[in-house]
């Protein structure tokens, strides 16, 4: 009883990372059909760069804000610089091979200036495990599912309250009609970026204190989150959270009963399969085909 | 010079510089990375016929590279099979995992499939690090025997051969795909799926052939380099390999002829001289594919290319002709169809909702064979709803539709497409970055009774086919008046030409029932003039017609039968005359008012 706990929560948590990466590829999709592909480097670098910059004297805190704010504007230039330039056309592939790119400057460089060992983050969250059923957990992990539903909750608010939002959900229904109504489209995308990599930069900045932060964290967390995404229908924000957090409660269930080793192998043939059966996605709207 | 001959010079240089490479004497360490390079090649040559042509990308390619090698590799290793057995299964496999993989993903969205292959790269990946027992783990399997083909071991300056046949082999069938109906029903695909659809191809298996292609070559290449290598290990199937295909594919120019041969040896080089940058060398890599996405996205031959182009360009000398040229041969053209029995086409309380909009409502009509029947309506009155109901691009909700005596609601649109249905569509769409000439002989795609074999060996039935449909696309574009533009782009013919090709496309396909979504729209005085007396010599020779359009004179002209629809209803149906006077279609167009109505409408609606 005590195992299932324990993966149940280290899986919550582990999925919250899933969620909140993932609802970033969501709200790029929305805004420009295109996302970063390596968007979980973006998360990877949003943690190294607050570590580096607690390391140096700032207080933690402010690091973390420092950091959020530094990966929201990289997102807005990788939008303006790496993706409009190259979606252009209705099935242009162009954004996906650029973004590719920058990840691996991104991560290749983070490793020579920053070193391919972890540092720690210390923060008081991360200090005494929570014990309760033979499970145990540190605080600050339970943070990050948290997050993702509070992200989500913000999300849809700004999505259907604000006139900003409003105009982002214009802008993914049709971008032209969007342009000629006087909304300024290519602002509003870089806007989308920027809100899309200062999330994920929250989602490494709450995992470093537990995980460590390293340049190679992200990669792999960034290409499963896409999967997350695209399972989910890659349509709305709940779905995007549901299937994040049930993904990482899934992997580590999979660690628990098959093996560490099997983890990506199995995770990733069950997103296969999903797709398979769900080509829309789980939570995704049938799109009607314009003739 | 034509790509034909494009072709063979380069085949003849490829294998004059094999054979002078060989005669220099080159050390093993050059032989070897010669040898490598070729390999790459082969995986990279069928990547460009999934990317360049199909639009499709692959993010896992070096995965099913990988496949090929190591299910060699165990089977030569562990079962003790022959070479060419070993190197078969590898390839069968790989064929197997690329039709698995592209098969949902292809009928939703092109980066679904970039998302399932890195998935699948990386479960193979995470597979032959911990499946020890069966591929070794990170060691990888060792000690691999040498080849050995008929008796004869395949020692190195063999293999060389070996490996240079393969490649050759499968240059050509890169070229034999490209330059035939498949590689155009790739490319058609890639540009407008709907056309490509309504001209009878079947988009999903066009991709799934494409993606398969390229998944058999990777399969090909990955065999070949467990022989060659002797030993294989994860470390050369991982997600930034398959980054490094697509590079080597974007740099040399995607969609070119010669761009994998190119960019996989620059690349190769490129790496071969990074090696001396140790750390920088991942850097430096993205680097490098950031500076060519905005250098040069057509890539080395893609850019040279657009260069000879600017410089040969022929200026002027092009002329549109009258249209419909009274003197090209119809008859032959539009093939021999089977005649009605009864009406062409019959619906029956044909309904279509989208979510609570209701677009078409219990619509019923009747269409007479060899009849022009018009539907008309305001905007927004379902008659766009309903010609897509009819060919096939929506499902009914309720109701039926009867061509030629049989059901064909919720057919798919190829197949009602290869029954004879063919449309035109509202904003033409032709395949913009394909020839006009193209764009007819993709129309006459399902006419080719050629197997995918008889395509790639140029089997005699083939190239009888190619030349009788080459032939007929010519004169298809002589009949708009329009063969002095055959090998002009799509995209840069004027409006007018535009739907005149859209035409002769819609023609391709021998048409027993043709569609059309507002020819008129968008054309000067003269042009729907043409257009009209083009309708009318094409009911002549027994095509039926159906004409949705919103200029009311041209409407008047030339229907036999006119439809009005309002609120996806029929509200008036009889001869052309009768319906003009129909109090409820003067309603319908403009409301009730106290004045007469009836002798402005067709004026001003008009245009």
């Amino acid at each position: 009883m005590g195992e299932v706990l324990q993966y149940f929560v280290t899986g919550l948590s582990l999925g919250g990372i899933y969620a909140l990466v993932a609802l970033g590829f969501y709200v790029m999709w929305e805004a420009t059909r295109a996302a970063n592909f390596s968007h979980g480097d973006v998360y990877m670098f949003g943690a190294v760069l607050t570590v580096v910059l607690y390391g140096s004297g700032f207080p933690l805190l402010l690091a973390a804000a420092l950091s959020v704010a530094a990966c929201a504007l990289g997102g807005a230039l990788i939008e303006r610089v790496l993706i409009r330039p190259f979606n252009r056309e209705p099935n242009a592939i162009g954004w996906m091979l650029t973004t590719i790119a920058v990840g691996i400057v991104l991560e290749s460089g983070t490793t020579i200036a920053y070193g391919t060992l972890g540092r720690p983050l210390p923060t008081a969250l991360a200090r005494q495990p929570l014990r309760f059923g033979g499970a145990g957990i540190y605080p600050q992990e339970l943070l990050l599912p948290l997050a993702a539903v509070a992200a989500m909750v913000a999300l849809e608010m700004f999505y259907r309250r604000t006139i900003l939002g409003r105009a982002m959900r214009a802008v993914a229904f049709n971008p032209t009609v969007a342009g000629l109504m006087g909304i300024n489209v290519r602002r509003i995308a870089a806007i989308a970026y920027a809100m899309a990599a200062a999330v994920a930069a929250v989602a490494g900045i709450l995992i470093a204190p537990v995980v460590e932060a390293t340049p190679s964290m992200g990669t792999l967390i960034g290409l499963k989150a896409f999967g997350v995404a695209i399972v989910a229908g890659i349509s709305n924000a709940r779905g995007v959270v549901a299937v994040g957090i049930a993904y990482g409660i899934l992997e580590k269930f999979i660690e628990g009963y098959i093996s560490t080793g099997a983890r990506n192998a199995v995770g990733f043939t069950v997103m296969i399969l999903m797709l398979l059966a769900f080509p829309q996605g789980l939570f995704g709207r049938k799109e009607v085909a314009k003739v | 010079m034509t790509p034909r001959r494009q072709f063979l010079a380069v085949l003849v240089l490829g294998l004059g510089f094999l054979t002078v490479f060989r005669l220099l004497e080159p050390t093993n360490y050059q032989i070897g990375l010669l040898m490598r390079c070729m390999i790459l090649m082969i995986v990279t040559i069928g990547l460009n016929i999934l990317i360049g042509h199909a639009g499709l990308v692959s993010l896992g390619q070096a995965a099913l590279y990988g496949v090929g090698s190591y299910v060699a590799a165990w089977l030569a290793l562990k079962a003790a099979l022959p070479f060419l057995a070993a190197m078969g299964a590898g390839i069968l496999a790989t064929a197997f995992f690329g039709a698995a993989l592209a098969y949902p993903t292809v009928r939703v969205r092109g980066v679904y499939l970039a998302v399932i292959t890195i998935a699948f790269g990386l479960v193979f990946e995470n597979i032959l690090v911990e499946w020890l027992s069966v591929t070794g783990g990170t060691q990888g399997l060792i000690g691999i025997p040498r080849g050995r083909v008929f008796g004869v071991l395949l020692t190195r300056p063999i293999y060389f051969w070996v490996v240079s046949g393969c490649l050759i082999m499968a240059f050509i069938v890169q070229y034999t795909i490209i330059h035939s109906r498949y590689g155009r029903a790739m490319r058609a695909t890639a540009q407008s799926e709907n056309a490509a659809r309504a001209l009878g191809i079947n988009v999903t298996n066009i991709r799934i052939l494409a993606f398969v292609i390229s998944a058999i070559l990777a399969g090909l290449a990955g065999g070949l380099y467990t022989f060659l290598n002797l030993f294989v290990n994860y470390e050369t199937f991982t997600f930034l390999h398959s980054v490094g295909f697509l590079l080597m594919v974007i740099l040399g120019g995607t969609g070119t002829l010669l761009g994998p041969v190119v960019g996989t040896s620059a690349l190769t080089y490129v790496v071969e001289v990074l090696q001396n940058v140790r750390e920088w060398q991942v850097f430096a890599y993205g680097l490098l594919l950031a500076l060519i996405m905005f250098v040069m996205p057509r890539g080395v031959v893609g850019s040279l290319e657009d260069a000879v182009r600017r410089f040969w360009t022929r200026r002027g000398g092009r002329e549109s002709r009258a249209w419909p040229n009274r003197g090209a041969p119809l008859p032959d053209l539009l093939g021999a169809r089977p005649s009605f029995e009864g009406p062409a086409l019959e619906i029956r309380g044909l309904t279509l909702r989208f979510g609570g909009l209701t677009a078409v409502n219990a619509v019923s009509l009747c269409v007479e064979p060899g009849t022009v029947h018009a539907l008309i309506g305001p905007n927004g009155a379902g008659k766009s709803s309903l010609l897509n109901l009819i060919s096939g691009f929506y499902v009914p909700t309720e109701g039926e539709i009867i061509f030629d005596a049989k059901g064909i609601a919720g057919l798919p649109s190829h197949v009602l497409a290869r029954r004879g249905i063919a449309r035109t569509f509202q904003n033409t769409e032709l395949f913009g970055q394909m020839t006009a000439l193209e764009n007819v002989l993709v129309g006459l795609h399902q006419h080719y009774r050629s197997t995918l074999v008889e395509t790639l060996f140029r089997l005699p039935r083939w190239v009888r086919e190619e030349r009788r449909f080459l032939a007929q696309a010519t004169q298809l574009l002589d009949f708009v008046g329009l063969s002095d533009y055959a090998d002009e782009e799509a995209r840069n013919l004027p409006f007018g030409h535009q739907r005149r090709l859209e035409i002769a496309r819609a023609l391709a396909l021998r048409p027993r029932l043709l569609l059309l979504d507002e020819p008129a729209a968008g054309l000067t005085h003269g042009e729907i003039e043409d257009l009209t007396a083009t309708i009318r010599l094409l009911t002549d020779h027994g095509v039926t017609v159906i004409l949705v359009e919103h200029h009311v004179e041209m409407v008047m002209t030339i229907s036999d039968h006119v439809t009005v629809l309002d609120y996806g209803e029929v509200i008036a149906s009889g001869r052309a005359a009768a319906v003009q006077d129909d109090p409820r279609v003067i309603e319908a167009y403009f409301g009730t008012g106290g004045i007469d109505v009836r002798r402005p409408l067709a004026a001003s609606v008009g245009g």
